[in-house]
């Protein structure tokens, strides 16, 4: 399938804070007043997955919605070290990715997508606020206790056939998880994600996606089906954790979901 | 320090980050350097490391780009039906031809993991501009792979090479604790491979020890940087272990081990030593002026680097630092 897209690469929010974003613009002719911003994984999450989540783009483009993907700060190719990332900054992030997406694209519309911590962030920052139009969560975080649990391991399965580090090779303070680190801090900052007191509706149209059958999360159905937020759509997909390390190396991306989250997004803004 | 983001190539459809050093003059003397994708990933590369190397590069005054090929990361696919193994050279062509109009640069580092450090050594090889290569876990061959996954063979070569010399993983063995299966399995694997290479010298490895006799003689620098527990290590073992004995007396080939690290430098004290190892060498492919000492960036190392990391030599917890093989 060959999808007809301009791919722009820039930099966008304050000097000091610079983001990363890459802006796929729809042709004039089909392009709506709906602009989409991508809320990506943190951490060996974001490399895993970045490749479906630029093809959703490229497919949400071909279908006439403008598309902001970007990092967060101390994340990707924004600026900052891997060390300076908090949850408070990566929520500031998202405002300003909806901010620039608005001023550059001239949009009043806008429909946030998440990703596992993306989706939990997503979710969070939409509460702050109430012009959102659509929000899609895609294995979200729902426990940052779970979360961190899945993380550590991770980690220990992936140092099966490796002779073990030393505790004393650890950088001090630090967790290392897969390559990234995790301070204390930041640590006690996923501790306390959990979406359950979230019961205001986020946004005025909700999609949630579950891959796969076995989740150490909690059943998100049953969990959004407590709060406030209006519900509009839950589907599950046996579908691979994209965001998972896989034995071969290869990244996947699971066509089933993108093509549902464009469907969904195309039928509520025809 | 600067970051930009650019489009370039035949149809400004590739896609780069590009780090200008701090302070850079007019005649400026280093070559660039460009990063290749380590295999499907995009240009962040796995732990965020490219993004670390290009910063404390860029610290130490290179120009350094980043960037994904076709069909990789933000990059646009081609529809010229070209083979991945030419476009790449192209496109790392292209990421040349871009740094020369834009930067003024002339002379370039490659440097790439897994398949980009294969893309790497073929840029070399046809390009006389490339002054110097940093392989990272080269992969032999574009096919490699094809009959195993990434894992069985990872643990064949961990069993071998590491737990049938380890005390620990004997108890386990003796007490039930182990994993039978999979060392089975994993065990079958290597003998398997060994059997059926035999010893042979491949098409393959005929063509890589050609390709690094010709850029010695062109006075183009060749790194070799592998993880210790990368089956890929003996893969270059097995195809050139002998050539490169008589090619590292010649000076301009070097093979560097990192200690315990896995094929991604999948642990923060693995990104360390690699991201040392690389600043620490880079200089020597083109010294800035004639009789600097080429560690004379070394208070320009990034201090997270110079913190952390044993010097050559010292002993950290068993860690020995790099080694050379």
């Amino acid at each position: 399938m060959k999808l007809a897209e301009k791919v722009v690469p820039f930099y966008f929010g304050s000097p000091n804070k610079l983001l990363f974003g890459c802006y796929h613009e729809p042709t004039s002719e089909r392009r709506r007043n709906c602009a989409v911003v991508v809320c990506q994984p943190v951490g060996h999450e974001y490399i895993n997955s970045h490749r479906a989540l630029r093809q959703l783009a490229a497919r949400l483009c071909d279908a006439g919605f403008p598309v902001l993907r970007f990092d967060y700060y101390g994340c990707g190719d924004s600026s900052g070290s891997r060390e300076d990332g908090t949850i408070l900054q990566w929520l500031e992030d998202i405002s300003t990715a909806i901010s620039e997406v608005r001023r550059r694209m001239a949009v009043v519309q806008v429909c946030l997508i998440g990703l596992r911590l993306g989706g939990t962030l997503a979710m969070n920052a939409a509460a702050e606020r109430t012009d959102l139009e659509s929000m899609i969560l895609w294995d979200p975080v729902v426990s940052g206790k779970g979360y961190l649990h899945g993380l550590l391991r991770l980690q220990k399965e992936m140092l099966r056939f490796r002779p073990k580090p030393s505790t004393a090779q650890e950088p001090q303070g630090y967790l290392d998880v897969l390559g990234f680190p995790l301070s204390r801090s930041f640590r006690a900052e996923l501790e306390k994600i959990d979406l359950s007191p979230i019961a205001g509706g986020p946004a005025k149209n909700i999609l949630v996606i579950q891959s796969g059958q076995m989740s150490s999360e909690v059943n998100l159905e049953k969990h959004f089906c407590k709060t406030e937020a209006r519900l509009v759509e839950y589907q599950r997909f046996d579908a691979p954790q994209i965001w998972r390390p896989t034995s071969d190396g290869s990244l996947l991306v699971p066509s089933q979901i993108l093509h549902s989250i464009v469907s969904w997004t195309n039928r509520l803004h025809q | 320090m600067r970051e930009e983001a650019v489009l370039f190539g035949e149809t400004k459809s590739l896609v780069g980050i590009l780090t200008d050093p701090p302070m850079r003059n007019g005649n400026h003397a280093k070559p660039a350097v460009i990063l290749l994708n380590p295999g499907i990933v995009h240009r962040v590369a796995p732990g965020r490391i490219y993004v670390r190397m290009a910063r404390a590069l860029a610290a130490m005054g290179f120009v350094v780009l980043r960037f994904d090929f076709s069909g990789i990361g933000d990059s646009a696919v081609r529809y010229d039906n070209l083979p991945f193994e030419k476009s790449a050279v192209r496109e790392t062509q292209d990421a040349m031809r871009f740094l020369e109009a834009t930067r003024g640069v002339g002379r370039f580092i490659l440097l790439g993991g897994c398949s980009g450090a294969r893309i790497s050594l073929q840029t070399a090889c046809c390009d006389p501009r490339v002054v110097g290569a940093f392989l990272i876990n080269l992969q032999m061959t574009e096919n490699e792979d094809q009959n195993s996954d990434h894992i069985t063979r990872s643990a064949a070569f961990y069993y071998w090479n590491f737990a049938l010399f380890n005390l620990k993983s004997w108890c386990k063995l003796l007490t039930g604790k182990a994993d039978y299966r999979n060392i089975l399995r994993a065990l079958g694997f290597q003998a398997r491979t060994q059997f059926t290479s035999g010893g042979k010298m491949s098409v393959e490895s005929i063509q890589l020890a050609a390709n690094l006799r010709m850029l010695a003689e062109r006075g183009a620098c060749v790194t070799f940087l592998y993880a210790e527990c990368d089956p890929r290590l003996n893969d270059l073992r097995e195809a050139v272990g002998r050539e490169l004995k008589q090619l590292r007396t010649l000076g301009n080939v070097r093979v560097q081990i990192i200690p315990r690290s896995d094929h991604t430098f999948s642990s923060l004290h693995d990104q360390e030593k690699l991201l040392k190892e690389i600043c620490e060498l880079i200089d020597s492919v083109t010294p800035v002026t004639a009789g600097a000492p080429l560690n004379q960036h070394h208070d320009q190392l990034p201090q997270s680097v110079q913190e952390t990391l044993p010097q050559h030599g010292g002993n950290s917890a068993g860690c020995q630092g790099t080694r050379g093989s």
